[in-house]
């Protein structure tokens, strides 16, 4: 948390000394703020003050390590906000007041539920050992008991010589849950000299804070808050109480993680302490005691859990493979779709509704949906190839039919070749069209179709050995002629030193049909015709994405590269494929007379390497500043940021030449990251980098009377922060004015009155 | 005392709507404070249980749910014995057979089995319609003129079909109206907006927000919860202030954890436990998200978040 210069101020010396450098205390406490002097610059702070300084940049809440598990830590109050860090554990409770079968069976059962879901292991990670006969030897015991399972422990006891025996016996991974306002010393010795952590609890709220104040006195900063209070009620008051004061209002004591014991207050009705339970996994529990974990508690706690705590950043994936439905056989037809988890939920949901048996293959495709997969290159024909090889599908499954997502349609053929000895075969567009398609056997006619085309391709002959051409060879061979058209259009050239935003046209994308049929036909009208009236627009560049293109990738690049530019005088290109060599193929026709041509995009995880690809061509790169999935906040996208930056200029890159996305975030939706967003582009500005990215993201999904006016505030808004480019489509009007009349605002273009007309 | 927590009431206030006649009806809504945050200022009105009366309740196949309806045969009969459950505060009427993907049952039918009801019980009665959006354009107006003078709340109106809904439900009959989005706060605001438009009263509208069961991406219907009511309390924003129907039952019975026999998942335990369980997670974490009212389905769920209720308000 960044301090303001005003709070520092208020603890300076105010002596206005000038030793420092500044002329007062004041302009030197500014500086501090920004960062831009240290504070040790200044040798009459107190002591007291500079404790105080430094307390003020800790986090509000520390995490507390058991073992391998850490609980706390978080920023804030609810998950829209921020990812929460650290996930609820859940802990059953033992007793020395149990018998030794009970306590047993309990054991037993704790290990009985242990199960993976969507990726993650789920399990009760701790055993709470409660403590009320106050006869060290019994309760050592029940705790060397409890430890022999593995799973750590909070130990409940407030009696200290009890509470030493168990400690003796109790391994590391341990909570100490036994200090309270009458015997907080010792027990805090204890625990600090066992190296444990130390649970804290009192009657109410208020003795509950000056304890931990006391302990946070004598030095025992390792400490885990038991909020448990006598009704479900108090409880609840408690947990939120105590998590609020820290991340509200900032007050640090508070700031620890939680014990919420809902065993204690659900009064022995075990439906009850699932509900309560629920409450706290979303209400600050950061250990969740329960009586027992049946498999019936767990289910929807652990989903519950695990939902709460998904990073809305990051999508939840399943593991690719097999999914027998409906008790499929290998003889059951396969339908196959991405490995998103709403995805998986939806597409296997309605397969069990349709009663029949089908085999539902999950593809890799980095936790997207079907269509973004597909157009970012996840979902392809070969990610498809490489499933069916690991899970080596062929020979776990006889029956031949492999039903592909409607929305794919376009990749059948591909996959068909890939693999010719399935029948590939269309499935509905939609989800809750399956259950009638499965159910009516919509696909048997189209397999046999399918299955016949095979056939007849067998018949014809193996198939020729296809050989890689060299780019030369393809152009001779694969790349029609381009016939130069007059449409009636000039493009008016480039400065590529220019301060002038840069327009990056959008509107030539294979998502569009009509762009998606004339790249496959290499029919040239409907691509001219875009180009022509986004260059009379007054786009800068024309942004040419040719699809995934896995197959004729670089040929098709090098028509649409030579189409564009011979047409236009060699009006200046992004390049936009998930496919390298096509991109590659594109740069060696690419004419740089009105500038270089981009590469777009490399991003900090899987798509580096598109950096180097740009190196490599002397070429700009868009560098978007993601792994996998949106940045959490601007420190991670800062990191990615230096990363790349760090590559291109180790590759021989200049800065110029990196363009980095901050990744622009729909309003509808993620409505308060936007300024974060503008915070980063004046980050990126602020470091003399240049930067742009599809600034019309923002608007997705609102009425289309709508959209200019919010995409030509916030291109306002960007300008203002140092954004240098963006990719926009030309033809909306109000936008491009509102760039132009940036463009004079920020003297990048001499005034005149008819500006607008240039 | 040191330490006095800071209280956080808000200016903001969600709307209380009443449902049903006379000393039966019940309130939802009214509350200015997050969720069972009494520390910051009294709950105005506890949350209420609806319990889920279905035209295809014959066909739940929960040993103990058989039982307890034992000897039911018409919608009359199942309300009237959901009536007794402790718990009970209203009765929600699922016309799931009229959908036309399914049993199709007759306008007239349904007509008939929601004016038996209202014979039949006293506590106040929320409809839901077949979820089939041309179905529902036909039969909601045709209940909601059945049930004339009963003060029923109806879901609900969708973005596609409020204006034929919303004026037959609301303005026509005087009924309280339901108005459906599916985890989209965005949405959620511009439907009110345009149900006020067509002079629907804000303060005769309760919102179904959505919500999922818990696991199967329920981290959408949290964050959305969590943003509304922040957003009609923190922000007065006035087009966010009806209170919350969350249809929980509809979400929690078809997912596996609910449906998958003890043959299928021998690990798992008795079937219709963890069905309960399911629903009463699920009904629990909606009222913590921000739920003013529950539909639930099991005796046991209803008298189980009857006492989480009670022991946090």
């Amino acid at each position: 948390m960044a301090l303001k210069g005003l709070d520092i101020f208020k603890l300076s010396p105010k002596k206005n000394c000038k030793e420092c450098g500044s002329p007062t205390c004041m302009a030197f406490c500014m500086k501090v703020a920004q960062g831009a002097v240290e504070l040790s610059k200044c040798p009459y702070f107190s002591e007291e003050a500079l404790a105080t300084l430094n307390s003020a940049t800790a986090p509000l809440m520390k995490t507390i390590t058991v073992g391998d598990y850490k609980l706390g830590g978080e920023t804030v109050l609810f998950r829209h906000e921020k990812t929460l860090v650290n996930k609820n554990l859940f802990a059953v409770s033992v007793c020395t007041c149990m018998d030794d079968a009970t306590v047993d069976a309990k054991l037993a059962e704790v290990q009985k539920v242990d199960y993976e879901r969507i990726g993650e292991r789920m399990y009760v990670e701790f055993v709470q050992v409660a403590n009320n006969q106050n006869d060290p030897a019994v309760y050592a015991k029940l705790v060397e008991k409890a430890a022999a399972t593995g799973r750590a422990l909070v130990l409940e006891c407030w009696d200290v010589e009890c509470a030493k025996a168990a400690l003796a016996v109790s391994g590391k991974n341990v909570i100490l849950d036994g200090a309270t306002p009458e015997n907080y010393e010792a027990m805090s010795e204890l625990a600090k000299s066992a190296g444990v952590a130390l649970g804290v609890w009192a009657e109410n709220i208020s003795d509950l804070y000056d304890t931990v104040k006391k302990l946070e006195a004598a030095g025992n900063t390792n400490l885990v808050l038991d909020v448990t209070g006598k009704t479900a009620k108090e409880t609840l008051a408690n947990a939120v109480n105590v998590r609020r004061t820290a991340l509200k209002q900032e007050d640090r004591t508070f700031g620890y993680p939680s014990i919420v014991n809902v065993a204690k207050i659900a009064k022995g009705d075990d439906r009850l302490q699932t509900a309560l339970a629920a409450m706290f996994v979303e209400k600050y529990g950061s250990i969740i005691v329960m009586s027992n974990m049946s498999y019936a508690q767990a289910l929807p706690l652990y989903g519950l859990r695990q939902n709460i705590f998904t990073d809305p950043q990051k999508p939840m994936k399943v593991e690719a493979k097999i999914y027998p439905i409906n008790g499929a056989d290998e003889n059951a037809p396969v339908a196959l779709t991405v490995d998103f988890a709403l995805t998986y939920f939806l597409v296997s949901g309605e397969l069990e509704r349709s009663g029949q048996p089908v085999n539902l293959v999950i593809t890799d495709a980095s936790g997207m949906s079907v269509l973004t997969a597909w157009a970012a290159g996840k979902l392809s024909s070969s990610t498809i190839k490489k499933t069916f090889e690991e899970l080596d599908i062929a020979n776990k499954i006889k029956n031949r039919t492999l039903i592909i997502p409607g929305k794919v349609a376009v990749m059948k053929g591909e996959i068909q070749e890939k693999l010719p000895e399935w029948n590939v075969v269309v499935g509905p567009l939609e989800a809750v069209q399956l259950p009638k398609y499965i159910k009516d056997k919509e696909y048997e006619a189209a397999a046999k179709a399918a299955a016949a085309e095979n056939a007849a391709k067998a018949a014809a002959g193996a198939k020729e050995e296809v050989k890689e051409l060299s780019f030369d060879e393809l152009l001779a061979t694969k790349v029609p002629a381009i016939e130069v058209v007059d449409m009636g259009v000039k493009y008016g050239g480039h400065n590529p030193e220019a301060k002038t935003f840069v327009t990056i046209g959008e509107r030539i994308h294979c998502i569009a049909p009509a762009i998606r049929k004339a790249m496959d036909e290499r029919d040239p009208a409907p691509i001219l015709e875009r180009a022509a009236a986004q260059i009379k627009a007054g786009a800068t560049y024309l942004d040419v994405n040719i699809g995934p293109a896995e197959k004729d990738g670089p040929e098709r690049m090098m028509w649409a590269v030579k189409l564009l530019q011979e047409n236009f005088n060699n009006v200046p290109l992004a390049l936009d494929t998930a496919n390298m060599r096509a991109i590659e193929a594109g740069i060696k026709v690419y004419n740089r007379e009105n500038g270089k041509p981009i590469v777009n995009s490399a991003d900090a995880g899987s798509r580096i390497g598109y950096i180097d690809l740009a190196a490599a061509n002397d070429a700009i790169c868009i560098a978007l500043c993601s792994a996998d999935g949106i940045a959490k906040d601007n420190e991670e996208r800062m990191m990615h940021c230096d990363n790349m930056l760090e590559r291109g200029l180790g590759l021989g890159m200049s800065s110029d030449d990196l363009w980095f996305d901050p990744l622009f975030l729909v309003v509808k939706g993620m409505q308060d990251k936007q300024m974060e967003v503008l915070e980063a582009i004046k980050m990126f500005s602020d470091k003399g980098l240049k930067s742009t990215g599809g600034l019309s993201n923002n608007s997705n999904g609102a009425p289309k009377d709508v959209r200019p006016i919010m995409d030509s505030t916030l291109v306002a808004m960007c300008m203002m922060q140092g954004l240098t480019s963006a990719i926009v489509n030309p033809n909306d009007r109000r936008l491009m004015e509102t760039i132009k009349s940036c463009d004079i605002f920020k003297n990048h273009v001499l005034y005149s009155d008819s500006y607008l007309d240039l | 005392m040191s330490f006095v927590p800071k209280t956080a009431p808000f200016s903001g206030k969600i709307n209380a709507v009443t449902l049903g006649t006379g000393d039966n009806a019940i309130v939802i809504g009214g509350q200015n404070v997050l969720p069972f945050y009494t520390f910051d200022a009294p709950i105005e009105n506890a949350p209420k249980i609806g319990v889920e009366v279905s035209d295809l309740a014959s066909q739940w196949d929960y040993a103990g749910l058989k039982d307890f309806y034992a000897g039911c045969a018409t919608m009359a009969d199942y309300a009237k014995k959901a009536e007794t459950i402790e718990g009970c505060d209203f009765i929600c009427l699922n016309f799931v057979g009229a959908d036309p993907n399914g049993a199709n049952r007759s306008v007239a039918d349904c007509v008939a089995d929601a004016k038996a009801v209202a014979e039949a019980v006293t506590k106040p009665i929320v409809v839901m319609g077949s979820k089939n959006m041309e179905k529902d354009g036909e039969l909601l107006p045709a209940l909601a003129e059945a049930l004339a003078g009963k003060n029923v709340l109806f879901m609900s109106a969708k973005n596609e079909n409020y204006k034929t809904v919303g004026a037959s439900v609301a303005l026509a009959n005087g009924q309280k109206l339901g108005a459906e989005t599916a985890d989209d706060i965005n949405l959620a605001k511009q439907l009110n907006i345009m149900l006020k438009g067509l002079n629907v009263n804000p303060e005769c509208v309760v919102m179904d927000i959505g919500t999922a069961a818990v696991g199967y991406g329920y981290e959408y219907a949290a964050s959305t919860f969590d943003r509304i009511r922040l957003a009609a309390l923190q922000q007065s924003d006035a087009d966010l202030q009806m209170p919350i129907l969350a249809a929980v039952c509809n979400d929690t019975w078809g997912v596996k954890e609910s449906s998958a026999t003890e043959e299928d998942e021998p690990d798992w335990g008795c079937r219709e436990e963890r069905a309960i369980s399911m629903e009463v997670a699920t009904a629990a974490a909606d009222l913590t998200g921000g739920a003013d009212a529950v539909v639930l389905r099991h005796p046991a769920s209803v008298a189980t978040i009857k006492k989480f209720i009670a022991e946090l308000v």
